[in-house]
């Protein structure tokens, strides 16, 4: 016991030699890799037009603004990670909402105004996909998979209790 | 010389991890348990080389070498000391740094404790986890390599990126993050050793990481709650949670690791679930690798996502040798795995727990599938999709109102059988709160199916653990005549794992309530405000009193002074920002936030005139928020009760027992 003691001592001071010696293998390392991307770039491809249609009265109308909201939460703010323009600060998400405000201002319903966002930037756009075509997987799999789970659990606890009742079970302490 | 020391370390550890992988299986083999002192010595010698290799990168950060790669990346001379340490986890390669020694430690520290435990289930877990050691080496030496030689040695560096330096919680949130994610790998890696050593039949990888495995996942609850906390002080948008890919990734392991903390009882109490339990840790490892992969290779776009490289390669290859090796380990242990299925009754504790397992399972396979969803599209149809808020908002409220729901029955329900007429005494008290609670939030104005079930369910669950403590309490105040707080700490500390499962219970009522009411009470209001103007948001006032610059060393400040009035006495003032970097041309926001215990002022900056004359503000109302942080540290007690050593049991009196036996309890 106390040979294997000293020899795995021994093998930590080796190791601590070791690091000091095997300089060479960093010097050949390869370049600084390149820096990171930065935060995407607010571009002039992405800008929209904020057309300044809106009366005094729609400006201040709540039930116009509940609306926006409503719409503003499903798009994506193209310049931020992942949040709709109803959340976002960033200028562009602001235009954006003026643009969803005029547009339901001038009388189109919300998915008219949906569909303009998606033929301006593509499906993307849309912070919840479309449930048609492929897009219906997202939806169907996790209720088929409670469905099935349940079933599945249905089945079993029937087959377990119709087991003769626990002889050789784990005795109950008051460990839960 | 500093950049030689870090990465040479580095280089042995990788050495030591080969040999020790190697060695440990061979001493086990050959039955030399006198041997086993040499793979116990490769996992601390490994501790103690990444160790080095950190304290190394961090003076390297300190003394500003830029002659370090990782140094040149992220370091400059202006940012503030504590902001230099913490950039340590700032980018990609210093990140893997520190995960190489979080594991080390945990590694070390858990080989430490159980080596002179019997059998060969500890050497094996400790080959494991060097394996596990072994590949994050060869990612720091290969493609995350964060010890390159840079020359010419620049004066200055960029500084670390500036969303990361412009809150304290950067220093909180991913120690707590890898303490969590890198503390499941203890649980998987005695999952493994069990199968490898033919342990597996009882319940002994169980036992010995028990505590690991609530601490890990006391930590990783902590960084979830902690990253939503910097997300609502930082990013300016008044939310904590986006459905964002890495918080995703965060909470996906944690969704299966919580299943696996109920679903263990069973097999304990009953010696079902074995396969189950085993699998469900396999997974909770696999997903955590996964997520790190998701976010850090950048193939989804995130906060987080830091660069894009030939890491995922390694990541993914990881992945599948994980995955092939488990699966093969399951199946060569499949017939000490099969355990019988016996229920005394439908209505029990076990089946509480399985319907747990279902919702919990379903909702990690949910926010997975919604998570990689982009990128199976962009595969399959050419088009990118988004999937966010929304989608995950529709699809999991009904699996998280489901979970409370079972989170007031379960621990009212006893084990084997439920009697009705007992039953009903343990939830009535719950049924009422729930309806209370409900009806307050009905009334003040609630309306949606899901807000209205989620205080009905919080308030049910609430009322049914809270009187797991109260009855048990006055039990003991009737039998042995103590104080009501000495019977209440005595009643925990004789069943540390269940009063803590119970008090865990409560916060995460706690952070629902936070999150309901906020969700569906939250009122914002935006305004341009001349100075000496107010607005008025769900009836609290804000006057704009003045706005401001200050030069920083790191960085320009644009400040507007707000002050909360209260009729004419100024409340608070409250400070919202725009914080310049040199490096970065759009302003971050750093909104100001004055917290009350029945809500939050949330006031964000979004635009100003340079002369001062005005600025434009969000007032956003966030009611119970402080109930989400609150309910945190809530969760984390509870974690903390379950933990701690437990009270010998001798002093309960035969009288305590008895009752508790009469209320059905185990």
């Amino acid at each position: 016991m106390t040979q294997a003691r000293t020899l795995s001592r021994a093998l930590m001071g080796a190791a601590a030699a070791l690091t000091l010696v095997s300089g060479a293998l960093a010097a050949q390392a390869p370049e600084l890799p390149a820096a990171p991307q930065g935060a995407p770039q607010d571009s002039g491809a992405l800008r929209v037009k904020v057309q300044g249609t809106l009366t005094d009265a729609q400006k201040n109308d709540p039930v116009l603004d509940a609306a926006t909201s409503a719409v503003a939460a499903q798009l994506r703010c193209p310049v931020c990670q992942g949040v709709a323009i109803q959340d976002s600060p960033s200028e562009l998400a602001q235009q954006m909402r003026m643009v969803v405000k005029e547009q339901l201002a001038s009388g189109k319903s919300p998915d008219e105004v949906k569909a303009y966002f998606v033929s301006k930037y593509g499906e993307w756009i849309l912070l919840e996909p479309q449930a048609h075509g492929f897009n219906i997987v997202i939806y169907a799999l996790p209720v088929l998979l409670v469905l099935g789970g349940a079933v599945f659990l249905v089945f079993i606890v029937r087959k377990w209790t119709a087991a003769p009742a626990a002889a050789g079970s784990a005795p109950s302490g008051e460990n839960d | 010389m500093t950049r030689l020391l870090a990465f040479n370390s580095i280089v042995v550890a990788l050495a030591v991890t080969t040999l020790g992988a190697i060695f440990g299986p061979i001493a086990v083999r050959k039955g030399r348990r006198d041997w086993l002192m040499y793979l116990y010595a490769a996992v601390y010698t490994n501790f103690a080389l990444v160790t080095l290799s950190t304290l190394a990168l961090i003076y390297g950060l300190v003394s500003h070498d830029f002659s370090i790669s990782y140094v040149a990346q992220v370091g400059s001379r202006a940012t503030p000391t504590f902001y230099t340490i913490i950039s340590l986890w700032g980018a990609l390669e210093g990140s893997i740094v520190f995960w190489a020694w979080v594991l080390a430690m945990y590694a070390a520290a858990v080989v430490w404790f159980n080596r002179k435990r019997e059998g060969n289930l500890v050497p094996y877990a400790a080959v494991t986890l060097l394996i596990v050691a072994l590949f994050f080496h060869i990612l720091l030496v290969g493609p995350a390599n964060p010890f390159l030689p840079v020359f010419p040695v620049p004066f200055d560096g960029p500084g670390p990126n500036p969303l990361l330096q412009n809150h304290i919680l950067m220093g909180v949130h991913p120690p707590l993050l890898y303490l969590g994610y890198v503390g499941l790998t203890v649980p998987f890696a005695f999952a493994v050793g069990a199968m490898l050593s033919g342990e597996v039949a009882d319940d002994g990888w169980i036992k010995v990481t028990r505590r690991w495995t609530i601490t890990a996942w006391a930590f990783l609850t902590a960084a979830i709650i902690a990253g939503m906390w910097w997300s609502y002080e930082v990013l300016g948008w008044g939310g904590y949670w986006a459905w964002d890919p890495v918080e995703n990734a965060s909470f996906i392991p944690w969704l299966t690791c919580t299943a696996y903390l109920h679903s263990v009882m069973v097999q304990e109490r009953r010696g079902m679930l074995k396969l189950w339990n085993l699998n469900l840790m396999v997974g909770t490892f696999v997903l955590t690798i996964l997520g790190t992969f998701l976010t850090r290779s950048g193939i989804i776009s995130s906060v987080h996502a830091f660069t894009q490289g030939t890491i995922g390669y390694y990541f993914l290859a990881f992945i599948g040798i994980v995955l092939v090796a488990t699966l093969f380990l399951v199946a060569g242990n499949s017939d000490k795995l099969a355990s019988d299925g016996r229920l005394d009754a439908p209505l029990s504790r076990e089946t509480a727990f399985l319907l747990n397992n279902l919702f919990f399972t379903v909702f990690m396979f949910t926010v997975l599938i919604g998570t990689l969803f982009p990128l199976v599209a962009e595969a399959v149809r050419g088009v990118k999709v988004s999937v966010g808020e929304p989608f995950f908002n529709k699809m999991t409220l009904p699996m998280m109102v489901a979970l409370i729901f079972l989170m007031g029955v379960g621990p009212a329900l006893p084990w084997k059988k439920a009697a009705g007429p007992e039953l009903k005494g343990k939830l009535l008290p719950g049924a009422v709160l729930g309806v209370l609670v409900a009806a307050a939030a009905l009334l003040a104005g609630a309306r949606g199916v899901y807000s209205v079930l989620a205080f009905l369910f919080a308030g049910f669950a609430l009322g049914v653990n809270v009187r797991e403590f109260v009855v048990g309490a006055n039990a003991r105040v009737r039998a042995h005549g103590e104080m009501w707080l000495v019977a209440l700490s005595r009643l925990v500390s004789g069943n540390r794992r269940r009063y803590g499962g119970y008090t865990a219970h409560i916060g995460v009522v706690l952070v629902t309530l936070g999150v309901a009411a906020s969700s569906t009470f939250k009122q914002e209001q935006e305004a341009t405000l001349r100075p000496g103007e107010s607005i008025t948001v769900a009836g609290h006032t804000l006057r704009f009193k003045a706005a401001w610059g200050r030069e920083e060393p790191q960085r320009q400040v644009i400040g507007a002074t707000m002050e909360w009035m209260d009729g004419d006495r100024v409340r608070a003032t409250i400070e919202p920002r725009m914080n310049y970097y040199p490096t970065q041309e759009a302003p971050v926001p750093t909104p100001d936030v004055k917290s009350t215990l029945r809500g939050d002022i949330y006031l964000n900056l979004m635009a100003f005139k340079p002369d001062g004359s005005n600025v434009t503000v969000k007032v956003i109302w966030e009611p119970l928020v402080p109930w989400i942080w609150l309910g945190g540290f809530v969760l984390c007690l509870g974690a903390l009760i379950g933990v701690l050593p437990g009270r010998k049991r001798t002093s309960d009196a035969p009288a305590v027992r008895a009752s508790a036996l009469a209320e059905g309890q185990p």
